[in-house]
This record gives C-alpha cells, structure tokens and sequence, in this order.
C-alpha cells in the first residue's frame, strides 16, 4: 500500500491555478523528489499533504486513508503522523533544542523517561548531542538544520516531507548533509518527499524523480529517465 | 536640509516639548524660595493620606491591568486569529472606549446603573442604589477603565500575531492541535505584545484621574492636580507629579530590561490572508454569539444609555450653547495636533527604523515614556518650563495645548511610521538615492508615498488621541480656549444630566468624524484596511 498519495488533485489561489489534475504515489522507503522551477506548485503539493491546505478537487490520501478531499480537509496536520522539513527551518526560537524536540512528544503524552531517551537518541543520531538547552540563535547553520531534521524524525514518523532544506547552505555543507539526510533514510527508513529546484541535489536524493512544470507532472520516473527528458528539454529550448 | 540634520532637529523637538517640562518640573520641585529643598517631598512621604492615594492607585491600577489581560489576550486570539465572523467589525466595536476620554464612558455607565440612570426607571430605586453604590467606588473604577483600556491587550496581541511566522505555527501544527500550539508556541512569541500592553495599561490606569474623580474614588494623581488648581501650591503640585513620573521610570525600564527592547521592534510576517487561521468549526456561531454579548454589554449598552439620556432635541440645543464653541476648537486644536504628530512621528518612526543617529534608541525610549507617564505629571511641567514672562506667546496660546499633544502622542504616531517604514523594502530609497535624489526628495516622492497607510493611520490616531485628551488640557489651556472634553468636565459636577449626556454624545460623534469620512471615501477606507 502507498504512504501517500494525492489523486487529480487542483489547487487555485485566487484566479491562479497552482497546481492542475495533479497526481502522485509514494510506497514505502522510496526517496522521491519533486524537482522543478520557482513558482511551479513544489510546496503547495507538500502543504496539501501536510494538511496546511486543502484541494479543490481530487483527494490526498495517506496508508491508503483519505485526508483531505475537495476543499476539506478531513484528517489534521497534528494527526497525520509525519514529519516536515520546512525551507526556513521554522524553529521555534523560545525554546532550546531540547524544548523543540520535546513540543511534539508532549502533546502524544509520551512519558518523560522515553521523551529523554528519544530526544537524546535523535540528538546523538543528527550528531548534536550535548547542544540540547541551545538556543537555535545560538547554532551554526548546519546545526539549525540538524535540530530541524531531528525535530521531524524525533516522533518517528512513516513519511518525511522536505520543502528546498539546503537551499540556504555553501555547496561543502549541503554535500555533506545530503550524506547524512541518504544515512538517515538508511538506518531509519522512512519514507522521504523531497523539493527542490535543484537538479544535482535531487539525482543524488532520489530514488525516483518527478518533474513539474505549471502545477503538472511531467514526468514521473527513474534518476536516469529524468536526466534524458531534462537533456531532450535543453536541446529543445536551445 | 540633510538628513542627519533634520532628524536631529527632530529629536531636539522632542526633548523639548516633553522631556525638557518634565526634568524642569523635577528640578522646580526641589526648590524653595530659592534654595535646594525637599520639603515639599518631606510633607508629601510624611502624610498618612498620601501613602493611602498611592495604595488606591495602585490597587486600581492592577486589578485593570488583570481584568483587561485576562479578557483583553483571548479575545485579541479570537479576532486576530480565528474565523469568527464579523471579527472586523467587533474590533472597532471593542476599540470605541480607547477612543472616548474615559470619564465619558464613566458617565454613560453613570446614566445607566446611577440613581437617575435608566436602571433606576425599570427596577425601581432600590436596585439602582444598591447598582450606585456598587458603581461609585472601587468596583466602578474598574468597571470603566477595564473596558476604556480592554482595547489595549486585544489590539496589541492581533498586532503581535501578525509578527509571528506562519511557519513556526505550522511546524507546530504538523505536532499537536490548535489549543496546544497557541499555549505553546504562539502565545510565547507575542509575550513582548502582552508584556507592553501590561504595562501600557498598568501606567494609564495609574494616571488616570477623571473617572476617580467622577466616580469619588480618591487616587494619587488627583492630589497633583488639586495642589495646583484649588491651592495654586505649585512646590506641593510637581512633588505629587514626581512620584508618577517615578513609577513610569521604573516599570519601563523593568518592561525594557526583561524584553530587551523586542516589544518595538515590530516585523510583520506578511499579508493577513496569508497567516494560518483557527477553523472554529461548530462552535463558530456560540463564539460569535458570546462575543456580541460582550461587546454588548460593555460598549453598547452604556454608550446607548448615555444617548437615550440626551434624546432630546433641547438637550443638544443647549450643549451646544453651552460648548458650541468648545467643540468648534476641539475640532481644530485636534486637527492642528494630528498633522504636526503625523510629520513628527513620521521622522521619528524614520530615525528609530533607519536608525540613521547615534541617538534613536533614547528618542523612541522618550516618546514612549512620554506616552505612558500621566497627563496632569506632563501639564505640570509644561507650566513649570513655560509659564515665564519671556515665553508668554507660547504659555498664552493654543499652541501650549499642542506641545502638550506633542509630548504625549508622539510615541503612537511615531511606531505605527516606523512599522509601515519597516514594509518598505530599504531598496526602495537606494534605488532613488542611486539615481541622484537628495534626501528631501527621496523622502517626497518616494518614502512618503509608500507609507501613506501608515502616514493616514497616524493622522487619524493622533486626532482621536488630541480630540480626547483632558488630563494636559485641563492643566495648560488658555482663558477661553478650552476644548470639548474640558469644558464637559468642568460641566460634571453640577450640569443637569441631560445636558451632560448630550455633551458627551457630540464628543462621540466629534471622535467618529474621521471615520466616517473614511468610509465616504472608500480608496483611503480600503488602503488603512489593506496593510
């Protein structure tokens, strides 16, 4: 059965259309990356899971579930059980690390004891252990990034959405994140929608690649299919 | 003119017209008959009675400031952050009493639960002098100024949350529901808002003499007014205003210290359409419902009771006999006033954004020190620095009620600029400056025209805030230009009802002027609505 899937889904803000019969399916473990340009709908297809959006029309639905469907949204963001990196990071500022790992166990009433030992597991396995009561001001920003992806896997989720989350860095740390974010998905295998604008970064993610264009899918294959059609493209514009 | 002078001069200009009246106040405190002395402040800390004002003060002070929290925090979330419908409508609804003077809303509860108010006419006598008694004291003072100063916490928390990050409430809202993240992490973020708001209304309730007044409750800044106008003790009258002007210091630099400067420094986070809103879901209507009931009950029904007082055509015929002309000045020191702090707090809202002069930190802290010290504390020492023969062209004319105006309201003007300024990309202004305009220019034609929002929102604050003024009025104005909230207080303690109540009812009418022009003309209605 699929983690998630999103059936002809239309979404429109105001008189633009974002994103047009637009569909999609992730099975469990696959690494797949939504590339495209600026503008083309990436993060509205991640809001529209996550439940920060509705679809006009079509539905989305996760473990074969329907959570949201025709402008409504059925399932919660909080009840869906994933994890999101967001572009920005959104860390929450008042609170150390420790406070930003701990938000989302406390509100599942996860006993104290297991909340230390999973924060602390989480910290050790994004490799911050002992920058627990920092301050996110008070991190470089590799370790912001850490503090967001441990953030996302400290509930253990099914399904990680990534939204652009090394847009930010210099090309050696985004190299090297990418290491760790493959690693991750190794040992905890979890399922990974990952966006980006970035072909590179997204050939080197993916186990599969779906291409957008104007809120469509135009493709929906293998590494190696998404590198031909982006070439054929190339020669066609050229 | 450049710029570095210009915003110098600026700055000169408020210390001028309200830091330099108060430090002269302070110092002509400290003497007598020409010497140092402190024996003004020797027989106002050795009497018994002044330490017992000072306790009301205070007591009233923070049960307002619990009250208008308490009410004021969550019904700033329900109208800032839900999908309560007509959200908009209740927030000026509940933002009317910060418009009025307070002592006007003191009457219209007066024309309600008094022993001549409407109550009084439906339950009998009975009922309304035990509602009386209940109103004339403590427990009215709170009543009133609770709801004049409800406004103050609800509109600075929606402010507040227009800073927040949608993101960060998303990240948050992916973990837990809405309860729990507006416990956990939105109302964390806005506590600056909640924090400045506390001590905005600790400090006006503090400073408030005209509804203790009205309602009999002695306090403390009744005393400076006293020892100035019934004793002409003007030693006595700046050694009553020092202690204010004390408080105001301290919870200040309490407020500055633990925040740490965060409450001014606004950044909204982007168009209202775009912040995530709470889905009420079923309950959207049983909120809506609780909400009129509570704008009901302490908006409308007492402003409704002060208008069904003056129904009649000869009550109004005789208030504006009796203040015609009052109410004609009122109009136009307000105007006069709103202009000036429009142009100023632009300038300061400038130099506090750009930060362009050494000195932007201590003219915002001066501004807003200035607002939240009280009225009768900044009267006082613009007649302590004023009232000289050589300064009689400004001490003997209006133009000392619009100083005092300057003094007090620069601070409103000068933040909502500098919170429009800080939308306008610093890009903007390069860009002119990079194609040679000097900075008159770059301000005339660039700047200026991108923050007309906030230039027009400004305007009209700074009029509702000068047209409603009466604690610095009272003290300063001229023989023969009081204005209308003056000339109703003096009317109080012996005018008929009916009079009063229509009295009261113009100044209602004279604060809405702008607002219904607003809606006559719907482009400028639309760009204040549109931030």
């Amino acid at each position: 059965m699929n983690i998630v899937e999103i059936q002809r889904v239309s979404k429109r803000y105001g008189r633009q259309a974002v994103l047009r019969d637009f569909s999609l399916a992730a099975g469990p473990g696959e690494r797949v990356v939504i590339l495209g340009p600026s503008g083309c709908g990436k993060t509205t297809v991640l809001r529209l899971i996550a439940g920060f959006e509705a679809p006009d029309t079509g539905q989305v639905l996760l473990g074969g579930q329907p959570v949201s469907r025709k402008g409504r949204i059925l399932v919660p963001p909080e009840a869906r059980n994933l994890g999101m990196v967001f572009q920005d990071l959104a860390l929450w500022p008042h609170l150390t690390v420790r406070g930003n790992l701990e938000f989302g166990l406390r509100a599942r009433h996860v006993p104290r004891a297991e909340r230390t030992r999973r924060i602390r597991e989480t910290l050790e396995r994004v490799g911050l252990g002992g920058l627990e009561e920092r301050r996110p001001a008070a991190l470089s920003g590799g370790q912001q990034q850490r503090v967001a992806l441990a953030r996302a896997l400290v509930l253990a989720p099914r399904l990680l959405l990534m939204d652009e989350p090394l847009s930010s860095l210099d090309l050696d740390l985004n190299l090297r994140l990418r290491r760790e974010i493959l690693a991750l998905h190794e040992a905890l295998g979890f399922t990974l929608l990952y966006v980006t604008h970035d072909r590179e970064e997204a050939f080197d993610i993916a186990t599969r690649v779906v291409l957008m264009h104007r809120g469509c899918v135009i493709l929906d294959g293998s590494v190696e299919e998404a590198r031909r059609r982006l070439r054929d493209l190339g020669r066609d514009s050229s | 003119m450049s710029r570095r002078f210009v915003l110098a001069l600026t700055a000169l200009l408020v210390f001028v017209s309200g830091m330099l009246p108060v430090l002269s106040m302070l110092l002509r405190s400290l003497r007598n008959d020409d010497r140092w002395s402190l024996a003004a402040y020797r027989g106002l800390l050795g009497s018994a009675h002044q330490w017992a004002l000072m306790e009301h003060s205070l007591v009233l002070a923070a049960l307002v400031t619990g009250l208008t929290l308490i009410a004021g925090v969550p019904l700033g979330l329900l109208l800032g952050k839900t999908d309560l419908p007509g959200r908009r409508l209740y927030t000026g609804l509940f933002a009317v009493p910060l418009l009025l003077p307070p002592y006007v809303l003191a009457v219209s509860w007066a024309d309600l639960l008094g022993p001549d108010g409407l109550l009084a006419g439906m339950a009998g006598p009975g009922i309304a002098r035990a509602t009386a008694q209940w109103l004339f004291g403590l427990p009215g003072c709170v009543l009133v100024l609770s709801a004049v100063f409800l406004p103050i916490p609800m509109l600075l928390t929606m402010i507040f949350l227009r800073t927040v990050d949608p993101r960060l409430e998303e990240a948050a809202r992916l973990l837990a529901p809405w309860p729990t993240v507006l416990r956990g992490i939105t109302v964390p973020l806005i506590l600056p808002g909640i924090a400045l708001a506390a001590v905005l209304v600790f400090l006006l309730s503090f400073g408030e003499f005209g509804v203790p007044t009205f309602l009999r409750y002695d306090v403390f800044p009744v005393e400076s007014f006293v020892q100035f106008s019934a004793f002409y003790d003007f030693q006595a009258a700046t050694a009553a205003a020092a202690p204010m002007a004390g408080v105001t210091l301290v919870l200040l630099l309490m407020e500055a210290a633990s925040l740490r400067g965060r409450a001014g420094q606004l950044r909204l986070s982007g168009l209202e359409r775009g912040l995530p809103r709470i889905g009420l879901g079923a309950g959207r209507m049983a909120w809506a419902a609780a909400t009129a009931g509570l704008a009901v009950a302490l908006v409308l029904v007492p402003i409704g009771a002060l208008v069904a007082q003056s129904a009649e055509v000869a009550a109004y015929q005789e208030a504006l006999r009796h203040a015609g002309d009052s109410l004609l000045r009122s109009l136009v020191y307000a105007g006069i006033g709103a202009t000036l702090l429009t142009a100023i707090g632009f300038l300061t809202g400038y130099l506090v954004q750009t930060r362009a002069l050494a000195v932007w930190r201590a003219v915002d802290s001066m501004t807003l020190f200035l607002f939240a010290l009280p009225g009768t504390v900044i009267g006082i020492g613009l007649i302590s620095l004023w009232n000289t023969p050589w300064t009689n062209l400004v001490y003997a004319t209006p133009a000392i009620i619009v100083l005092g105006y300057l003094a007090k309201y620069t601070a409103l003007t000068s933040r909502i600029s500098a919170t429009q300024l800080g939308l306008i990309p610093a890009s903007m202004e390069e860009a002119a400056q990079v194609a040679g305009a000097g900075w008159a220019r770059r301000m005339a034609l660039i700047v200026a025209p991108l923050a007309r929002r906030g230039l027009a929102a400004a305007w009209l604050v700074g009029y509702l805030f000068s047209l409603r003024d009466t604690d610095i009025t009272m003290l300063v104005y001229p023989p023969g230009h009081d204005t209308l909230p003056v000339r109703i207080f003096t009317l109080m303690a012996n005018g008929e009802p009916a009079l009063i109540a229509a009295l009261c009812t113009l100044m209602i009418a004279a604060s809405v002027l702008p607002l219904a022009l607003l809606a006559l003309v719907p482009r400028l209605g639309r760009d204040l609505q549109d931030p």
